[in-house]
């Protein structure tokens, strides 16, 4: 069998995006993103991202068409984010690709998000694909998960208990008065700083009942108790230690899991794994620790259509059943399904 | 010879038909108003079968409300796209009137938050815009009303308009506002009246601004509320609240109007609305400029409905619209 040629289609947040890929190689991945239509709001807006994806969606579609050079006639499946995400927004993408594939009569795949966030180190070189633990950090989610199968088992072994890793960088960045989104600010400033000037707490380091669970609130408390006590401190140092902060506690937990688990390799995704500290860091303590640390590049660590273009072909060469009709987009779900049956 | 897929998502009731020259080969709906994304591929693919060679895809673009509203615009969209057919979309309104044999009449689809989206017709032409108002507004009309579950839109009626609507109609703008970022809200004290009071002049130059004395009067009055949003230090806007009585009355919302449309004004409102829900007051009223149509979606997204108007309120010719939220 010729390796199927897979269109993805991303709008749990605030990006419209499409990607194609052929088996593991990709051949487009389109991103339109309404973030700076939120950015005056300091998060995004629910509203103002669903019509975006509307007013986005078939440009981006055209272009990612265009990108692979390839018509949609050829597509063999169709796949589509189907949740974790914004019911709104969700529903864009999961009608749109429900039109694509009724009106061309092929199968439709609803994937998980989180999933999907992983399964695009598939894309990464042609490695084989064996269980991993995954770091899955971003504005929306924080988690820890444990990728026995990319396309049928993926489990949570813990995630965090208030904000995730991205909203604690924005809500950082605000405080001080850096830009949105905060990740990229923070990490741009907190290259001029020093990451040891100050002791910020690591939330829920000494605690077994959250062995891989996170907690980022009182990391923000203390950020800005210190700014209070000291409000002449050097944005840079406050920004670095901050980053350190949030560093050490990341991949000390990732880590721990990989061990526990008997994993060798190590996934970081999401758009915080972006951060280059987070970057720079992984790659020391993974090979201190012999664990084969796999990031996608920066461009498919952010939400795109790329991922689920790759969680679907996996699960199309798997020869996996699609979705049934009229699939059901959900806010709110775990990883209880990889695929939407 | 055309077969059309009409398609429309407004209401609770997703309805969908295969139309040929103006005439029905299949038409199905299911009542469910969170059920769009699942139900509208159900009835489609169901559709498909009794004929699959589509011409045209004719689309419901609303008014309704959003989330299963796009569910129907973007599956239709989509279709067609991947068909290479044309796709058109009409008002949703309007297939709901196409139904109704009367001269004058009402039709309204159901806009949540106790209010419709309405249109009015007559003699079988639709005479007012589309737009959103109260349920209570709409029913105080003299003409009779044809509500959703009185009458669906139909997806066969929406080809019987001839119009080509690219966007949905949403009416409303997007309806989730936070609190501006980067903006505080504080009372107002006597250190802000030098800078409220030149801002006042700046922008009710020739409307008889109020004074500093005023400002500093009506700071001190009892059963007063005033409230400066401030930005990096500056302050940018103010608004006050009166008691009188049962009643409340706001009596102004400023805001620099070089930030406006940045959800200050709309943060003000709230917490005016606020403060008066502590003192117990049965409603709260406030006057708007007829003409300053910029300000009415703010206040009738939050309850306030029309009352009357007054003549000359703000000078010969310059009259105003009160209008009324009720607080019980
Ligand atoms: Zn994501």
């Amino acid at each position: 069998m010729t390796e199927p040629l897979v269109l993805g289609i991303e709008t749990s947040c605030d990006e419209t995006a499409i990607g194609i890929v052929r088996g593991r190689t990709l051949l487009a991945n389109v991103i339109s993103s309404s973030v700076e239509e939120h950015a005056r709001f300091g998060g995004v807006v629910p509203e103002i991202a669903s019509r975006a994806h509307l007013e986005a969606i078939h440009s981006v579609l055209n272009r990612a068409l265009a990108d692979a050079d390839v018509s949609l006639n050829d597509i063999d499946a169709f796949g589509v984010t189907a949740g974790p995400g914004l019911i709104g927004a969700l529903l864009v993408g999961v009608s749109s690709a429900s039109g694509l594939s009724l009106a061309l009569n092929k199968p439709l795949y609803g994937v998980n998000h989180l999933s999907a966030h992983l399964a695009v180190d598939a894309l990464n070189s042609d490695h084989q694909l064996s269980p991993a633990i995954g770091l899955l950090v971003s504005g929306g989610h924080s988690s820890i998960l444990k990728v026995s199968d990319f396309a049928s088992d993926v489990a949570v072994l813990g995630s965090t208990i208030d904000d995730a890793a991205g909203e604690a960088f924005d809500k950082i960045a605000r405080i001080l008065k850096l830009e949105f989104p905060g990740g990229p600010a923070i990490d741009r400033v907190a290259k001029e700083g020093d990451a040891s000037a100050i002791d910020f707490p690591r939330g829920l380091t000494n605690d077994s009942d959250h062995l891989y669970d996170f907690s980022f609130s009182g990391l923000k408390t203390a950020v800005s108790r210190y700014l209070q006590k000291v409000p002449d401190a050097k944005v840079a140092d406050v920004a670095a230690s901050f980053q350190e902060a949030v560093v050490d506690v990341l991949l000390g937990k990732a880590i721990a899991a990989a061990k526990a688990n008997g994993m060798e390799a190590l996934i970081m995704a999401g758009g915080v794994a972006a951060n280059s500290r987070l970057r720079q860091v992984a790659a020391e303590r993974c090979q201190a620790a012999k664990i084969h640390l796999r990031t996608p590049p920066a461009a498919l660590c952010t939400d795109n259509g790329a991922m689920v273009a790759a969680l679907t072909s996996l699960a199309v060469s798997r020869g996996l059943p699609a979705s049934s009709l009229g699939l059901e987009a959900q806010s709110s779900t775990g990883l209880e399904q990889v695929i939407w049956r | 010879m055309t077969i059309s897929l009409a398609i429309d998502t407004s209401t609770s009731r997703t309805t969908v038909a295969l139309v040929q020259d103006g005439e029905i080969l299949a038409a199905l709906h299911h009542d469910d108003p969170i059920a769009h994304g699942e139900v509208l591929p159900r009835l489609v693919s169901e559709l498909l079968q009794t004929n699959n060679s589509i011409d045209e895809v004719v689309i419901g673009m609303g008014p309704g409300p959003f989330t299963g509203l796009r569910v129907g615009i973007v599956f239709g969209q989509s279709f067609a796209y991947a068909r290479n057919i044309p796709w058109r979309g009409t008002c949703s309104l309007d297939s709901m009137a196409a139904q109704i044999m009367e001269s004058q009449f009402i039709v309204a689809i159901d806009a949540r938050r106790k209010e419709l989206f309405w249109a009015e017709y007559k003699d079988g032409v639709r005479i007012t815009e589309p737009q959103v108002a109260l349920t209570k507004v709409v029913e105080s009309f003299t003409v009779p009303i044809y509500r959703e579950t009185d009458i669906y839109p139909s997806a066969a009626h929406l080809l019987r308009s001839n119009a080509d609507i690219r966007e949905p109609i949403y009416i409303r703008r997007p309806d989730a506002y936070p609190a501006p970022a980067g903006v505080t809200f504080r009372a107002m004290n006597s250190m802000d009246l030098v800078t409220v009071s030149s801002l006042e002049k700046s922008i009710y130059a020739g409307e008889d601004p109020w004074s500093i004395e005023q400002f500093k009067e009506e700071i001190a009055a009892k059963d007063r509320y005033y409230l400066v949003a401030e930005k990096e230090g500056v302050v940018i806007g103010y608004c006050g609240v009166m008691m009188a009585g049962d009643v409340a009355d706001i009596l102004t919302i400023t805001v620099d109007p070089r930030l406006r449309r940045h959800g200050i004004g709309r943060e003000f409102l709230k917490r005016l609305i606020d403060w008066a829900r502590t003192k117990k007051v049965e409603a709260l009223m406030l006057e708007v400029r007829v003409g300053n149509d910029a300000a009415l979606p703010l206040y009738t997204s939050n309850g306030f409905y029309p009352l009357n108007i007054r003549k000359d309120y703000y000078g010969p010719g310059l009259d105003a619209r009160v209008m009324r939220k009720d607080l019980r």
